[in-house]
């Protein structure tokens, strides 16, 4: 078996499928991703508004009117920023988070020492960690950390929000607008926005995480779903390659999906056509051959009759001319119809059958000895019991043309051996002749039709090595052309597949 | 000896009658199958050669029909058509032979000549080889000076076997079953030493052949 040509192919309908499925599936899936996130991000974001905004409320509600018309925060000692909230006991607090310590530059960090943000906790136990400023509308700071940036633009219950950055740490701060008595009082907390970004973050990558697994999912499930449904075209595809090379058999309709069918039928009808037109070339072979055989039988007849019949020398002499003519005329028209019949098309696969190799080199020899004896050469054969999966009538017809073209060749009194058997496994079947042998540069060219080396006979139609070549390919045999094992003769060899 | 040959081809069948004729046989010719039962009715036939490729009721037909009737004629089928489906039929049919046309006639006469040979020694108990006359049932041979050959036993079971299919390579392994009983043992060997006494027994009255790896072959000299 040849090796075929890489094929440009195009991409299974498996990895098609999965393909046009796996891009939009992602950008789904990114677009989910990104409603989520802004779904949730709004509220969570307001959430964490509204419990600064709470911690505002909750200083504003502090801060008192002294009776010397001061404002003072209650706990906080008057003049410094050092405050104390009821029950928050204020030594400066521990970075808010382990995980904001990992993340923040060492220049937020928080140094007790010369104390560039008073972190407070609202209450003791909280999590949160807050600065504050409580002021007045002009600016002047009451309590807290006098440069935390103040919110502005009001907005509804008199708080405003914003976002700033103070002393290179990012805040996200609440300005809530309230009255001590009559007096306005400006009152800002800040948060780190770390807090809200963690927060963020963590709910980010569960929920890519939980998408990314539902792609996984989709897509296993996707591709089990497609292997499912290929499965009829697999089936398909299994009934096509159960069927024998040459068999023209339609494929069956029925297990076939509705969008397969119409391919099958196109197949099917393409089938047909072949097969009719098989079926026709064989008729008109069988015709062929009835046309040319019986004029060339009523001639050759004539002929010898007239050939008896006639006394005169020179008369003889043309009718055996003729003879010659008509003999090579049948010859060629045998010749002609085998190779229209060695034709792969010219059988069906129902012609296949095991064959008695030796049995049919003793049929053959049985019907050309006559000629051998006539011309003083010794036929015999050599044979080993031998089965082949052939055709009958055309290895018959393979083998006539060898020992046809061995006796051709071989002078009176040679020598002509068929051999068959098994050579290291290998079936094979040679005819071996003591003719003088054909060149090796000739080999090749004496398979091609009308092909005739120089110095044959005459009589030879330049078709015998070419049927053999073609039997032996619709055979998947090989057909080598060899030295005699002694002397000058040819070796015609066949080696058939050794699987049989 | 006469023969029927049913042939529509005016050419063939012109020379197939005069072939025949000089071979010593007289041939009566048919165009078509339909005309064959009149002949049969009122001719007593040898052999019938038979053309599948006949006008209106085909070869095949006409072999099947004749052998449903019971008739024993021996039967030689000629045809264009040779794919073995066409050989197979005929045979299995009921045909005793088959000739591929083209062919020549020497080779027609010959076959004509080992049918009528078998059909012969089924009721007549006799065979004619070349110049060799075989009593079947006498189990001996006498040549044409009417000699009997003094054979033994396993070299007169030697020639008749040869006999039944004259002109035809028989297989040692078929000769070897054809002399031994099955509680005998014999070898290749010995078949050639008995073929060999045969063969200078026969002289030159018919013709043993040796064909190298296959068996033997009578010929008529």
């Amino acid at each position: 078996m040849t090796e075929s040509p890489k094929l440009k192919r195009a991409p299974s309908i498996r990895g098609r499928l999965f393909g046009y499925l796996l891009l939009p599936l992602a950008a789904l899936m990114s677009l989910a991703f990104w409603a989520d996130h802004r779904t949730f991000v709004t509220p969570m974001y307001d959430t964490f508004d509204r419990a600064l905004s709470r911690a505002a409320i909750a200083i504003a509600a502090q801060v008192h009117q002294g009776n010397d018309g001061q404002l003072y925060v209650e706990g906080a000692a008057p003049g410094t920023l050092h405050m104390h909230l009821p029950g928050a006991h204020l030594p400066p607090p521990p970075l808010p988070d382990g995980d904001i310590t990992e993340r923040h530059d060492s220049s937020l960090r928080f140094e007790p020492d010369n104390r560039p943000l008073s972190w407070m906790r609202l209450y003791p136990g909280a999590r949160e960690t807050l600065l504050y400023r409580v002021s007045l509308p002009d600016g002047h700071t009451i309590a807290g950390d006098d440069g935390l940036p103040i919110a502005t633009g009001h907005e509804a219950d008199n708080l405003a929000y914003g976002n700033a950055t103070y002393k290179d740490v990012p805040l996200r701060v609440v300005t809530y607008h309230a009255a001590i008595g009559d007096t306005p009082v400006v009152v800002t907390v800040g948060e780190n926005v770390h807090h809200r970004d963690i927060v963020v973050r963590r709910l980010d990558s569960i929920i890519g995480v939980s998408d990314g697994i539902q792609l996984l999912l989709v897509l296993v499930l996707t591709l089990f779903g497609i292997t499912v449904a290929l499965r009829p075209i697999n089936k398909l595809r299994e009934q096509i390659a159960k069927q024998e090379p040459q068999s023209l058999q339609p494929l069956m309709l029925e297990p076939v999906p509705g969008e397969v069918r119409p391919l099958v039928e196109s197949l099917n009808t393409m089938l047909m056509t072949v097969r009719d037109a098989t079926l026709a070339q064989q008729h008109f072979i069988t015709n062929a051959a009835h046309q040319l055989r019986t004029p060339l039988t009523g001639l050759k007849a004539q002929l010898e009759v007239l050939a008896g019949e006639t006394q005169d020398a020179a008369q003889q002499e043309r009718i055996t001319r003729l003879q010659g003519s008509v003999d090579r005329l049948a010859h060629t028209a045998n010749q002609l119809l085998a190779l229209a019949r060695a034709e792969p098309s010219a059988h069906s696969p129902g012609d296949f059958v095991s064959i008695q190799i030796d049995a049919l080199v003793g049929a053959v020899i049985g019907s050309m000895l006559d000629r051998a004896l006539a011309r003083g050469i010794d036929l015999g054969a050599e044979c080993e019991p031998l089965q082949v999966h052939g055709v009958y009538w055309l290895l018959h017809e393979l083998l006539i043309n060898l020992l046809d073209n061995a006796i051709r060749h071989t002078p009176d009194g040679g020598n002509i051996t068929i051999r068959c058997g098994r050579q290291n496994g290998t079936p094979y079947l040679e005819v071996e002749d003591s003719g003088p042998g054909i060149a090796p540069a000739e080999r090749e060219r004496v398979r091609e039709r009308f092909y005739r080396a120089a110095g044959s006979d005459g009589q030879s139609s330049g078709l015998g090595l070419a049927i053999v070549e073609e039997i032996a390919r619709s055979h998947r045999a090989h057909f080598k052309i060899l030295d005699a094992l002694e002397g000058t003769g040819a070796r015609m060899r066949i080696e058939f597949p050794s699987h049989g | 000896m006469r023969i029927l040959l049913v042939e529509d081809d005016p050419l063939v069948s012109d020379a197939i009658v005069r072939g025949l004729a000089t071979a010593g046989y007289v041939v009566d010719a048919v165009g078509d199958a339909e005309s064959v039962q009149g002949r049969l009715d009122t001719t007593h036939y040898d052999l019938a050669i038979v053309d599948l490729g006949l006008p209106g009721e085909d070869g095949f037909t006409l072999v099947r029909r004749l052998r449903r009737e019971g008739s024993s004629l021996p039967l030689l089928i000629v045809t264009a058509r040779d794919g073995l489906d066409d050989r197979v039929n005929a045979l299995d049919l009921g045909a005793d032979d088959y000739l591929v046309k083209p062919f020549a006639l020497p080779e027609l006469a010959a076959r004509c000549r080992a049918l009528i040979r078998r059909a012969t020694a089924a009721t007549a108990n006799e065979m004619v080889v070349g110049r060799l006359r075989i009593d079947l049932a006498g189990r001996r041979a006498i040549d044409d000076t009417g000699r009997v050959l003094e054979l033994t036993r396993r070299e007169w079971s030697i020639l008749e076997c040869l006999a039944h299919h004259s002109g035809r390579v028989v297989s040692k392994e078929r000769l070897i079953q054809a002399i031994v009983s099955w509680d005998e043992e014999i070898s290749g060997n010995a078949i050639e030493v008995h073929v060999s006494r045969l063969r200078a027994k026969l002289g030159d009255a018919a013709t043993v052949r040796g064909i190298r790896g296959l068996g033997y072959r009578l010929d008529d000299a």
